[in-house]
């Protein structure tokens, strides 16, 4: 009852959003995202001072806010306005930087336990806190090469277009995700590389992603912390295009 | 809805507040990265605030069918870890006084045997607490991931490390606050009522190792149980709040012995050494039945008559306490 509740609630905010496309679940994409080219490798650019990306054009991307997925969370008004989105092709791979506003940088330094097995050892790693969030972002394309004016459904994807999602997280690191549809996201135990840092109230993440042809939807989100956000609870763009 | 349901009844009349369960579950189960704030069992000192500190007032539970908000505790409820700074005093000579560090303000037992007043007379009980396993399971509800379910053929609650991400909606929606968060592993836990054991046929290690005996298990649809005597047949053991609607299959004999000294031959209900209206609190309304069936068994056995009750509330053996029936919850695959 209560799913349904919510999955009608994000349509209406999401059609308000967009419009949708045929078939329903299939939605129609947004602007255009610019494509520059880089000379160096891909790992250069993970790295590369903001001097170095300012080379590439970049594109303000809005960024909407979901409606309470579930009854009992909390509210929270929208804090975070626009993400900015630059790309470029590096050595057969594509590299994405989104930089977004930000007034607290909610991450930590979790401890890594050792090696050896915890039973073996006096001393084990404590739980410093169990109500914190981290800031996050993400990346999500359709795992079929698609082009063309419809992707798959912004929520997830769907069982017939499936979607890769390269997700950062500023505490716990990279780890590419698949999902088709909402509620099916599950982590594939793979990385990737991508890098990311907060400076004087800013995220600039950078993420390498496979070389994907121009015309490939993708879409943004990213997790502000403070605002206990994570699963879904969350900010998220529509589906915007590679040039 | 399982198709069996383990069940545990604990005897508050007999817990001794020893904490052997808790240590029992900690060195089976929580003795790992991330789990040192863990009590998958803990025994709180009632009245007082309980782990986390005031869990029974922050939220969650049903109502009308819907998910009632909460916060999650934090670490201040749960009491921050603190070191002793022997190092100066043993090993660089300083003869500062051994202090703990960070000053510790609340902690798991912070406010152990302190209990609360009845008119100008101290009084206070033991409840030991492990997830209740519910029927109607809050968590399971609130998980987006879908990452607890409820074992068809024995009614166990778990969470699955695969699927959990760590989102914390069933911390918020458990009314009893029995589920934590690793942060190490970055997911949820839980007590998962031993169900290993009871696969082999060993029942739950908080009951194995209790020296008061005060724990019965078994399938509370088993009529030879002893869960299913107590909670069924004698309808003498009740669960905790049960207003916060999720069915908890841990059930309590309340306690109510022994009455005052004055009141010698008198009622309990009518002086009661524990104030009733705290019972009430815990357990409901029907704890004030729950009491006089049972005082007038205790009435039946002091006249030199048999209680059947009684007995099985002594719990002799370990066949008296516990039914442990793997080949009948097994699963055909």
């Amino acid at each position: 009852m209560r799913i349904r509740r919510c999955a009608i609630l994000i349509l209406i905010a999401l059609s308000s959003a967009f419009s949708l496309g045929q078939g329903g679940a299939k939605q129609s994409a947004g602007q255009s995202i610019p494509v520059g080219t880089f000379a160096g490798k891909a790992e250069e650019l993970l790295t590369a001072a903001p001097v170095k990306w300012s080379q590439f054009s970049a594109r303000r991307v809005a960024l909407n806010r979901t409606p309470p997925l579930f009854d009992t969370d909390e509210p929270s008004a929208p804090e975070l306005s626009l993400v900015e989105v630059r790309a470029a092709r590096a050595a057969g791979r594509l590299v994405v930087q989104l930089s977004w506003r930000d007034a607290t940088n909610d991450t930590a330094v979790l401890a890594k336990p050792p090696d050896t097995p915890p039973e073996t050892r006096f001393r084990k790693v404590p739980t410093e806190a169990d109500d914190r969030f981290f800031d996050a972002a993400a990346v999500m394309y359709p795992s079929k090469h698609q082009t063309g004016p419809a992707a798959p459904s912004l929520q997830m994807g769907d069982a017939a277009d499936p979607v890769e999602i390269y997700y950062w997280n500023s505490a716990r690191g990279a780890m590419l995700m698949q999902a088709q549809g909402r509620g099916t996201t599950r982590r594939t135990g793979q990385g990737f590389p991508a890098s990311g840092g907060y400076d004087r109230g800013q995220w600039t993440v950078t993420f390498e992603l496979p070389d994907l042809p121009a015309g490939t939807p993708l879409a943004f989100a990213v997790w502000n912390g403070s605002q206990k956000d994570r699963d879904g609870r969350k900010y998220f763009s529509v589906w915007q295009v590679l040039e | 809805m399982s198709k069996h349901q383990y069940a545990m009844v604990m005897d508050l009349n007999k817990c001794l507040g020893c904490q052997t369960c808790t240590i029992a579950c900690k060195k089976l189960w929580t003795d790992r990265d991330g789990t040192g704030y863990m009590y998958w069992n803990n025994v709180e000192t009632r009245p007082g605030l309980g782990y986390p500190r005031q869990w029974d007032r922050i939220g969650g539970g049903w109502r009308d069918g819907q998910l009632q908000p909460s916060p999650l505790p934090t670490m201040d409820d749960y009491g921050h870890a603190w070191e002793y700074d022997y190092e100066q005093r043993l090993f660089e000579g300083k003869r500062k006084p051994v202090m703990p560090s960070p000053t510790p303000e609340s902690g798991v037992n912070w406010d152990e045997d302190v209990g609360g007043m009845n008119a100008d007379e101290n009084y206070f009980f033991y409840l030991p607490r492990i997830c209740n396993h519910c029927t109607y399971p809050a968590c399971l509800e609130a998980c987006p991931r879908k990452a607890i379910y409820k074992r068809e053929e024995d009614g166990i609650v778990v969470i699955d490390q695969d699927r959990c991400q760590g989102f914390r909606y069933c911390i918020k929606a458990c009314p009893y606050k029995k589920i934590y968060f690793n942060e190490v592993t970055g997911k949820s836990e839980k007590c998962i009522f031993c169900y290993p054991r009871l696969e082999k046929g060993e029942v739950n290690a908080c009951a194995a190792q209790c020296p008061g005996r005060l724990r019965f298990v078994g399938l509370l649809d088993d009529p030879e149980s002893p869960v299913h005597r107590l909670v069924l047949v004698h309808k003498i053991a009740l669960p905790l709040f049960p207003e916060k609607g999720t069915q908890p299959n841990v059930f309590y004999v309340p306690p109510f012995n022994p009455p005052k000294r004055e009141n010698y031959g008198r009622s309990i209900l009518e002086d009661p050494r524990l104030p009733l209206d705290y019972l009430v609190y815990l357990f409901g309304e029907e704890v004030k039945d729950v009491i006089i069936r049972l005082e007038a068994e205790l009435k039946t056995a002091q006249s030199g008559g048999r209680s059947e009750l009684l007995q099985l509330l002594i719990g002799r053996d370990a066949e008296t306490r516990y039914r442990i029936r793997p080949q009948l919850v097994q699963i055909q695959l």
